[in-house]
């Protein structure tokens, strides 16, 4: 039971900032814009929250710096991609490669440590224990006592999809996807609705990164990203961008990185067991597509 | 026709003065025009391709800067900066290419830009769904709010594009050439529904090329001649060849003249042509017909019903099809695209991407073919082209096919579209096959170039050649056919001879209104 209970929080923790991130890569899905940034985004909100929570001691003034390096990123991203109309996959390239070896440049400088930087003075970023519940026994130590960035994540899947699908703005932003000239052509700024949904993805994955540095761990680690953006923006075009699929599928992906995580006590190498999640995303796309496959040949020939 | 006075004063509602547009560096497409439209008028616009009337209205929808000259609204200067502008301002313009989102609703299409919100800009779509459908019923247009634009036709797709501007509340609409795209029963449809426009108050601009349309719908015609204005005029008594000439410059023939058909031996003949796409769709459904040496043989239907395919199985651009496809009595089913050409030319429907290479020279695009061929081509090594036979093969086609170009190094893209249509059209003549396939020769080409054109068709066939021409202009059909096939999902439903049929019958069939078997 305890070992249960266990493997269910880790995957919950394990599938939060891949949760996060793909959440921010749903706006820029829906805009067509080929986002394998939030990779680089999220690694240096990692960074930029250790360093504001270390500086200042504050997990405030972290969460603060490891959004403001989302947004730069973001910021980055836009200017090039969207306003220099450079090609988005080597702008996305460039700016994981500079968030990399950027970030582990500033570690080694400010921090003169190389692979980890590690200190007590990282304020980490508290947790919420739900009033009421968190005393039942099984329930409470299920679903309480997350940093609360865990319940924010939570609640950003529910919010992006009311914002997708229920606003204006939604609307407009799935509009310019499927086609930018035509949202120009009834007055709306379509580069506008990109930058704006590059933006908020620069958000979402600098919220990631500060729960991958001051929640998941209490930690910076050179490449602490680990894939994730990568995961993220896979699972985003398995599920064709709808938030609450996503929020599942992070689950899945959180559940064998937990249980990746359970089977390092065992012999088994700890090399294979953290091939896990990674595989286990090949299996659901092999699975998926195929899926899709036959599901659209029967939708045809019912059409017919 | 209507000539229906207008009952109310003439009140100048746009008046464009002395307006110049100059394309950078040196081409004058608008050149000091006047123009005034008066409010509650169907206004018509004509003029050749390139004459300038697009340009013009695009000017004053603020789409493009013009160099000099004013604008008046309503006695008030106005110089739009954007279409937004000139949307607020209630002028709206409906563009050959639509601007619709493909998965979205009608309404969500009405809707996008200007959409109602609720607090944290929540779309309210209740509200909106209230006023669109106050005004579909208001101008009857007959549109399902729910339908995606995917799922719709393009005559509705076109209305979607006129209810997006009501709901703006424009009343000035401009129309760029809307019949272009729609079939003879939708054409009446429109022009209905644009009376009942004018009828409530909107004063409308309609661009077009068509003589016919713009006699029948219009109160008032302004010509344009390459870049100017030539005359506005009162549709009153207005005959035909009197606004030809004052569009040309000339007369005009506008039925090409030929004699009767000799038909000779079967070119091409087709078996039981079947063909289902990848997604279980079957595009062709047993076609059977042939074509014998010195007949045009006309293809009608509305696009989409099966042509493209059609096209693709005889070039052998699609290769997974029943039946047989023969020429010259020797099937042709087994034979590469390369083999093919050998028998048969081929002009396709769309002359920027598959009819020739635009960056490429005038005589990269001329010899395109041959230069697989066509033995004198090639000097001693098959691999290597003789540049003096090339230069020769396309100066031969400038000569014959009256091409004006700037130089023959200069790539095809400097031509206009009917010169470019002349040099692909002179290319696949010169190839000297039995069979011809035209998939819409003359589409989007001026008066003049179409006229050169049609001539041309005729005298090859005359030349002892088969045609098969496929074609959306019913016009274009009835002028060469010898004989007419209507096709329709994917079957040929009739076969006419042009001369005993009229318009609306054959629009009946590509309708599948008459002759479906159910």
């Amino acid at each position: 039971m305890q070992l249960l209970i266990e493997l269910l929080r880790s995957t919950i923790m394990a599938a939060t900032p891949v949760l996060l991130a793909a959440l921010g890569g749903t706006y820029t899905f829906y805009s067509n814009i080929f986002n394998i940034a939030m990779e680089g985004m999220m690694l240096i909100g990692a960074f930029m929250a250790v360093l504001g929570s270390y500086l200042f001691g504050s997990w405030v003034i972290g969460l603060l710096f490891g959004l403001a390096g989302g947004i730069l990123a973001a910021l980055i991203f836009i200017i090039f991609a969207v306003y220099l109309k450079t090609d988005e996959f080597v702008t996305g390239i460039a700016i994981n490669m500079l968030a990399l070896g950027g970030t582990t440049y500033l570690l080694r400088q400010i921090f003169d440590v190389k692979g980890a930087f590690m200190s007590p003075e990282i304020v980490a970023i508290p947790t919420w224990k739900i009033p009421l519940l968190h005393d039942i026994p099984v329930l409470g130590k299920l679903i309480s006592g997350y940093p609360f960035i865990v319940y924010v994540a939570l609640l950003a899947a529910l919010l992006v999809q009311f914002h997708v699908y229920k606003t204006r703005f939604g609307l407009r932003i799935r509009a310019t996807g499927e086609d930018a000239r035509t949202v120009d052509s009834v007055g709306v700024n379509s580069s506008s609705v990109k930058s704006i949904s590059i933006f908020y993805s620069g958000i979402l994955c600098g919220l990631a990164g500060v729960f991958l540095s001051l929640g998941y761990v209490n930690l910076f680690a050179e490449n602490m990203s680990n894939g994730r953006g990568w995961i993220a923006l896979a699972v985003i075009i398995l599920i064709q961008g709808r938030p609450l699929g996503i929020l599942l599928m992070s689950l899945v992906f959180g559940f064998f990185e937990g249980l990746g995580l359970t089977l390092q006590g065992t012999a088994i190498p700890s090399q294979f067991t953290q091939m896990v999640p990674y595989l286990a995303t090949l299996v659901a796309l092999y699975f998926y597509s195929r899926e899709k496959q036959t599901g659209v040949e029967v939708e045809e020939v019912e059409a017919v | 026709m209507v000539n229906a006075k207008l009952n109310r004063p003439d009140i100048e509602l746009i008046k464009i003065s002395s307006l110049v547009k100059i394309y950078p560096p040196a081409t004058l497409a608008v050149d000091q025009v006047d123009l005034t439209i008066k409010e509650g008028e169907i206004h018509s616009i004509i003029g050749e391709n390139g004459a300038g009337k697009s340009t013009l209205m695009k000017a004053l929808y603020g789409l493009i800067p013009y160099n000099s000259g004013k604008i008046y609204l309503r006695g008030k200067e106005i110089n739009f900066g954007s279409p937004k502008e000139a949307v607020r301002a209630g002028i709206g313009m409906v563009h050959q290419e639509f601007m619709l989102i493909p998965s979205y609703t009608v309404l969500e299409n009405v809707i996008l830009g200007v959409e109602p919100t609720g607090y944290f800009g929540v779309l309210n779509k209740r509200k909106a769904r209230e006023r669109v459908e106050k005004l579909v019923e208001e101008y009857n247009l007959n549109l399902n709010l729910n339908a995606r634009i995917e799922d719709i036709s393009v005559a509705a797709r076109q209305k979607v594009e006129i209810l997006k501007l009501l709901y703006k509340d424009v009343d000035i609409l401009i129309l760029d050439e809307p019949t272009a795209v729609l079939t003879p029963q939708e054409i009446e449809e429109l022009f209905s529904r644009l009376k009942r426009l004018k009828a409530m108050e909107k004063t409308i601009i309609f661009i077009s090329h068509k003589l016919d349309e713009v006699l029948e719908l219009s109160d008032t015609i302004t010509v344009m001649r390459k870049g100017k204005k030539v005359t506005t005029m009162v549709n009153e008594n207005l005959t035909k060849s009197e606004l030809a000439r004052a569009m040309v410059g000339r007369e005009v023939v506008f039925t090409v003249k030929k004699d009767e058909a000799r038909p000779g031996d079967e070119v091409l003949r087709i078996n039981n042509l079947t063909y289902t796409d990848r997604y279980k769709q079957e595009r062709l459904k047993g076609i059977n017909f042939n074509i014998r040496k010195g007949e045009i043989v006309g293809l009608a239907g509305v696009e989409g019903n099966g042509q493209f395919e059609l096209v693709n199985c005889i070039m052998g651009l699609i290769d997974d099809y029943q039946g047989e496809i023969l020429i010259n009595g020797v099937r042709i089913d087994n034979l590469s695209i390369l083999e093919r050409r050998k028998l048969m030319a081929y002009l396709p429907q769309d002359r920027k991407d598959t009819g020739s290479a635009q960056d490429l020279s005038l005589i990269s695009n001329s010899i395109m073919t041959h230069h697989r061929i066509n033995p004198g081509l090639t000097g001693r090594w098959e691999a290597l082209l003789d540049p003096g036979a090339s230069r020769e093969l396309t100066g031969q086609i400038i000569d014959k096919f009256n091409v004006l170009i700037p130089g023959i190094d200069a790539p095809i893209s400097s031509l206009s579209g009917g010169n470019q249509q002349k040099v692909i059209v002179g290319r696949e003549f010169m190839l000297n096959t039995d069979f011809v396939l035209l998939d819409q020769p003359t589409r989007g080409l001026d008066v003049g170039s179409i006229e050169f054109i049609q001539k041309e068709i005729i005298r090859k066939r005359d030349s002892g050649v088969g045609i098969l021409l496929i074609s959306a202009d019913l016009d274009e059909l009835f002028n060469l056919s010898d004989r007419l096939l209507i096709i329709y999902q994917g079957r040929i439903v009739a076969e006419v001879d042009p001369a005993e049929v009229d318009k609306e019958e054959v629009g009946e069939y590509m309708l599948g209104a008459k002759g479906v078997a159910s």
